[in-house]
């Protein structure tokens, strides 16, 4: 059952022209996808406007049977649908533990705020350890769990993760890959945008291809790694050859 | 020995009601990027406030800020709905601002002007000429410290208000949600804050600051209509060696400029007082533009 429905939204900065040219696109339950496609094809954008952060210029967002197309950013949160940004947006001179708890922001409950905060810090044990140290402080691979973790808080139904291993080291992205893994086994509803393309696709249930603001290609994730014209343009392949070009 | 140690203690004083002043001010910088030229200006409003109550009421200056903090918050509750929301979208939002705010500045002192003329006005409660007097401790026999009442209570007062601001932005929900638009306004929207609002309540709260310092002004200082253009310069010189948005660097900046003014008085003279609050805002451009706390912004 889808969960987001994403139909004939077009989208763009300002008074410029539009990134999203009428895209539709619809989100099961449970499952991962995993967006790839060159730059400028509204990867991100598509992101923020399910976000709240960017309203369609048309079209429409749906998630669970309610519109979220002109929905402020705390508004579409509440109702699950959680955004971390490429470049983690964290509050660089909150300590670790006040950058969870803002996660939590929407929360009143503060047993419940404590019960996720020790839920995160299972998952992360690093920021655990870290709890009191600025966020501002540390590593890039800490800084992307810490956003990873500030989303968790929330508990969302569906989390949105724009390019998680961006700048890290080898090692780095796949502790990153990994914790992706331990969410969709916790039944979370995962969109990525991922760099890797092929890791990305390895990763997801699903694969959707964005070009010039709106979908080329979806299916299946192996479907789309071995389609030839997906290995063509945009996994840098010869189609059939398995190597780099 | 003892001269230096009476011209620190009066300069502490002093500064820590600048401290008062200088924190509306960052505030508004550090949340909403807007560089606040009518603060000032309220403060001189806030004054005229308190200084009728007391005149005609009866009502002691440090008293009103019990009212005047509150009709100050919902005041600039209000102009910020009415006036900065509209450009709040703008590319040059905060090249816009100093133009609002010189214009409301102007609006003010034109307004002040009207009603209450241009004569100089201070209130007169009966702590304001009166001191205490220290002697004994470790002083030379015979020498004696004087505190005066009036500027006492201003700086008693100015830091509980401003330990009453820290624990609320630091342990209030609505304190983590202003530090956080503070640091990352992006990543305050991302997790759920609504900076709008956030946003107006800051603002709220810098012109309850504004209105709290106004009360302490209006029986420690000769004021006018036109008197906040000197203040503001003042104030702007304190945030600015702070390091604009930073709390911390406007409350130290205020009592290093209060303690630095106090003896350049007392050495130079009072004519010069003025001086070290200029001075200081052109040496700390030239050497340290980002103030002693405040982060270099990539050009």
């Amino acid at each position: 059952m889808a969960i987001l429905e994403i139909t004939d939204v077009s989208a763009g900065y300002g008074a410029g022209p539009d990134i999203l040219q009428g895209l539709s696109l619809e989100v099961e339950e449970a499952q991962s996808y995993c967006i790839i496609g060159p730059n400028g094809a509204g990867k991100s954008t598509l992101l923020k406007v399910i976000a709240g952060l960017l309203h369609p210029r048309s079209g429409d967002v749906v998630f669970r049977g309610e519109s979220l197309a002109h929905r402020r950013p705390d508004q579409v949160l509440a109702t699950g649908v959680c955004f971390v940004p490429q470049d983690q947006a964290l509050f660089p001179e909150m300590s670790v533990r006040e950058n969870l708890i803002m996660g939590a922001y929407l929360l009143k409950d503060r047993a419940l705020i404590k019960e996720r905060l020790a839920r995160v810090y299972e998952m992360f044990p690093i920021l655990a350890e870290r709890a009191g140290q600025d966020a501002g402080k540390m590593s890039g691979g800490q800084q992307q769990m810490l956003a990873m973790g500030r989303a968790l808080m929330i508990d969302p139904i569906l989390l949105m993760l724009d390019e998680p291993t961006l700048g890290l080291a080898p090692q780095i992205a796949q502790q990153i890959f990994s914790q992706v893994e331990q969410l969709k086994s916790m039944g979370l509803t995962v969109v990525i945008i991922e760099q890797n393309a092929q890791r990305g696709l390895e990763l997801a249930d699903w694969g959707v291809v964005l070009d010039l603001g709106i979908v080329r290609f979806e299916g299946p994730s192996e479907g789309i790694l071995g389609d030839p014209r997906v290995r063509e343009l945009y996994l840098g392949k010869a189609a059939g050859s398995g190597e780099k070009k | 020995m003892t001269n230096v140690i009476q011209v620190a203690i009066l300069g502490l004083l002093l500064g820590g009601v600048y401290a008062l002043m200088a924190a509306g001010l960052t505030l508004a910088f550090g949340v909403m990027r807007i560089v606040n030229l009518a603060h000032a200006a309220f403060i001189i409003a806030s004054a005229y406030i308190s200084f009728f109550a007391f005149d005609k009421l009866g009502i002691d200056p440090l008293l009103s800020v019990v009212f005047v903090m509150p009709i100050m918050f919902f005041f600039g509750i209000a102009v910020y709905q009415a006036l900065f929301r509209r450009i709040e979208g703008s590319a040059k939002f905060g090249e816009m601002t100093v133009l609002l705010t010189f214009g409301i500045a102007i609006m003010v002192e034109g307004l002040l002007g009207f009603v209450f003329t241009g004569i100089y006005r201070k209130a007169q409660p009966g702590y304001a000429n009166e001191s205490f007097i220290v002697d004994g401790l470790f002083l030379p026999e015979g020498d004696i410290l004087f505190i005066p009442k009036g500027q006492f209570f201003a700086s008693l007062l100015s830091i509980v208000l401003l330990v009453g601001l820290w624990a609320f932005l630091r342990y209030s929900q609505t304190g983590y949600a202003i530090r956080a638009t503070t640091q990352n306004r992006a990543a305050a929207e991302i997790v759920g804050v609504n900076v709008r609002r956030v946003s107006a309540i800051s603002f709220g709260l810098s012109t309850a600051l504004a209105g709290a310092s106004g009360a302490l002004m209006s029986y420690l200082f000769p004021f006018f209509p036109f008197r906040h253009w000197q203040w503001v310069a003042v104030l702007l010189a304190l945030v600015v060696l702070g390091g604009m948005g930073s709390m911390k660097g406007a409350v130290i900046g205020a009592l290093v400029l209060g303690v630095a003014s106090s003896f350049v008085v007392d050495q130079i003279g009072p004519t010069w007082g003025p001086m070290t609050f200029y001075l200081a805002l052109f040496l700390i451009l030239l050497i340290r533009p980002q103030g002693l706390f405040g982060k270099e912004v990539p050009v």
